[in-house]
């Protein structure tokens, strides 16, 4: 736009507010005598929101040629024009006709082109227009904050009032986001209830609140998938992973609760703690899922073998994005029943043989 | 390194309401390594009216290992040893978990003391005899609970002083009383032995 040492002559915005970071640097001026520029960018393009509040001068301004060629972003639908132009055109005549077009099209759209230099006039056929599709209308935000000053004046839409969060920031004419910011807000609510609930749930081990500890990395529950005791991750991890003492069970000591003896093969770790079975589920599904996209590191692609096999958490993939196929040898046993073949290789029939 | 935090937490609730259970855990000296607890006899067996103390050593992975329990009043039964006072108990073994706390185990081995297993015994001796002749062994508990388990009434210079009766010499008296703990029957006994 402006080359350096030619500045333009249009005061800096931010320096009449005293704070342009730029300084020296600044493409515009920083010199009171020149004129500040007043002009509305909304209003050029057709409709300014404020109407004849606008801080901003409502004034039309020829259009210079550095404004019509440089900001086409600032013009979407003279884009879309052009393109669907130049798509039946002639690749070569693309450009000339991009242009005629455009200077079509921006003055028809100008809420100024209409011919009229009233302004109130003018607020009332934008705001006409508008009404004539109330959805496009935007809410209120002084209303949806708790208070709008403008009471029954405010141009803007005042919200239904959303039964969970208690703001008026509903907009009555459109459906699809209504639903959302409801799913959401009622999601929101539930996850603050639950974890409003969790801050008193003490570990059974280290006898503190789990959501009270001393690091953010302990301030998780570790669910067992058999029962419902709480415990804090760092404590049932500790407690499983401790090495059995002699005549201890790893099965019946150490893989079980702490509290009821039940068996649980694995630990869910969770930040807030559940009320219902559903919700426990809920838990239990998500951090599967998030392993599920994990790639194992036994697996290694296929390189090496998981322990786990096929019923690793952890995602068993091959490096072209192939998922392990999994196939079961199933035997038929003497009795009648079929029993499920585990994998043979060579390698454990070569250990076993002794060379003489 | 042991969770002072929960020993703490531990001590606090335990010692809290000590008027309904009158299981106590204190330090024994200035750590929270080393303690002692005291488990009353529980009412209907031999061991009704003594007051057992329970010497506990934590070890530096507990809670996740169990603590080193053993009785420092002498007892007699089949499941602690009427010699070192071990104790003869599964949580303190393989089925300690974290969950249970001090005073959880000292209730445990005070339902021990109401419900011998002679079956799996520590002391084969006293087993044996809880086996063949319950008369015998009750008799025996109930008089070692009379002898070590109860804090007798007299001051030192009581005593002293029944000690003397008997027949020792008051400074030698003064000085095994000091060495058994102020224990007037193992004063006695550490005397007669010489």
């Amino acid at each position: 736009m402006s080359l350096p040492g030619n500045r333009t002559r249009v005061l800096c915005k931010f320096f009449a507010h005293g704070a342009c970071l730029k300084g020296e640097h600044c493409e515009f001026s920083h010199d009171w005598k020149d004129p500040a520029n007043n002009v509305c960018t909304f209003y050029q393009k057709g409709a300014c929101v404020y109407g004849s509040r606008c801080r901003y001068d409502h004034v039309k301004v020829s259009v210079s040629p550095r404004q019509a060629s440089g900001s086409s972003s600032a013009y979407p639908y003279q884009y879309a024009v052009s393109e669907s132009v130049s798509a039946t055109a002639v690749p070569g005549v693309t450009a000339e006709l991009s242009a005629s077009s455009r200077s079509y099209i921006s003055p028809a759209q100008s809420a100024w082109g209409e011919g009229s230099g009233d302004n109130d006039l003018l607020d009332d056929v934008v705001g006409q227009s508008r009404s004539t599709n109330p959805s496009d209308i935007a809410m209120c935000s002084f209303a949806a904050a708790g208070n709008c000053p403008r009471g029954e004046n405010c141009p803007h839409v005042h919200g239904d009032l959303c039964p969970t969060c208690r703001k008026q920031c509903l907009h009555p004419f459109r459906p699809d986001e209504r639903e959302e910011h409801k799913r959401n807000c009622e999601k929101k609510h539930k996850h603050l209830e639950a974890l409003k609930h969790s801050q008193e749930i003490e570990c059974s081990v280290c006898l503190e609140r789990v959501l009270s500890k001393l690091t953010a990395a302990e301030r998780k529950f570790g669910l067992l998938s058999e029962c419902d005791h709480p415990f804090c991750i760092s404590c049932i991890r500790n407690w499983r992973s401790s090495s059995p003492t002699s005549g201890m069970d790893v099965n019946s000591a150490l893989r079980s609760c702490p509290i009821c003896r039940k068996l649980s093969y694995f630990v869910i770790p969770s930040v807030i703690w559940y009320a219902t079975k559903e919700e426990k589920q809920e838990i239990v599904d998500s951090y599967k899922a998030k392993l599920r996209s994990i790639d194992c590191r036994h697996f290694d692609f296929g390189n090496g073998t998981c322990p786990f096999g096929t019923s690793c958490f952890y995602k068993h993939a091959y490096r072209d994005g192939r998922l392990e196929e999994v196939v079961l040898r199933h035997l038929g046993a003497e009795d009648g029943q079929t029993v499920i073949a585990k994998d043979i290789r060579l390698s454990d029939f070569l250990s076993r043989m002794r060379i003489r | 390194m042991v969770d002072f935090g929960r020993v703490q937490k531990e001590l606090q609730e335990c010692n809290r309401d000590i008027n309904v259970s009158g299981i106590s855990v204190n330090p024994k000296r200035d750590n929270l390594i080393n303690l002692i607890g005291t488990i009353p006899g529980p009412v209907g067996t031999p061991y009704e009216g003594g007051t057992f103390k329970i010497d506990i050593d934590l070890p530096d992975a507990y809670p996740f290992e169990p603590p080193r329990m053993k009785f420092a009043t002498k007892v007699w039964h089949p499941n602690i040893s009427s010699q070192s006072g071990a104790i003869c108990l599964d949580i303190l073994k393989d089925q300690w978990s974290p969950a249970l706390t001090l005073k959880t185990a000292l209730l445990s081995i005070q339902a021990l003391l109401s419900a011998p297993e002679p079956d799996d015994p520590q002391d084969a001796v006293v087993a044996q005899q809880y086996l063949k002749d319950y008369q015998v062994f009750a008799s025996t508990a109930r008089y070692w609970t009379e002898s070590f388990a109860k804090t007798s009434s007299l001051g030192v210079e009581e005593k002293v002083q029944k000690l003397v009766e008997m027949g020792f010499p008051e400074s030698l008296v003064r000085s095994t009383l000091e060495v058994v703990g102020g224990d007037e029957n193992l004063a006695l006994e550490k005397l007669c032995s010489g």
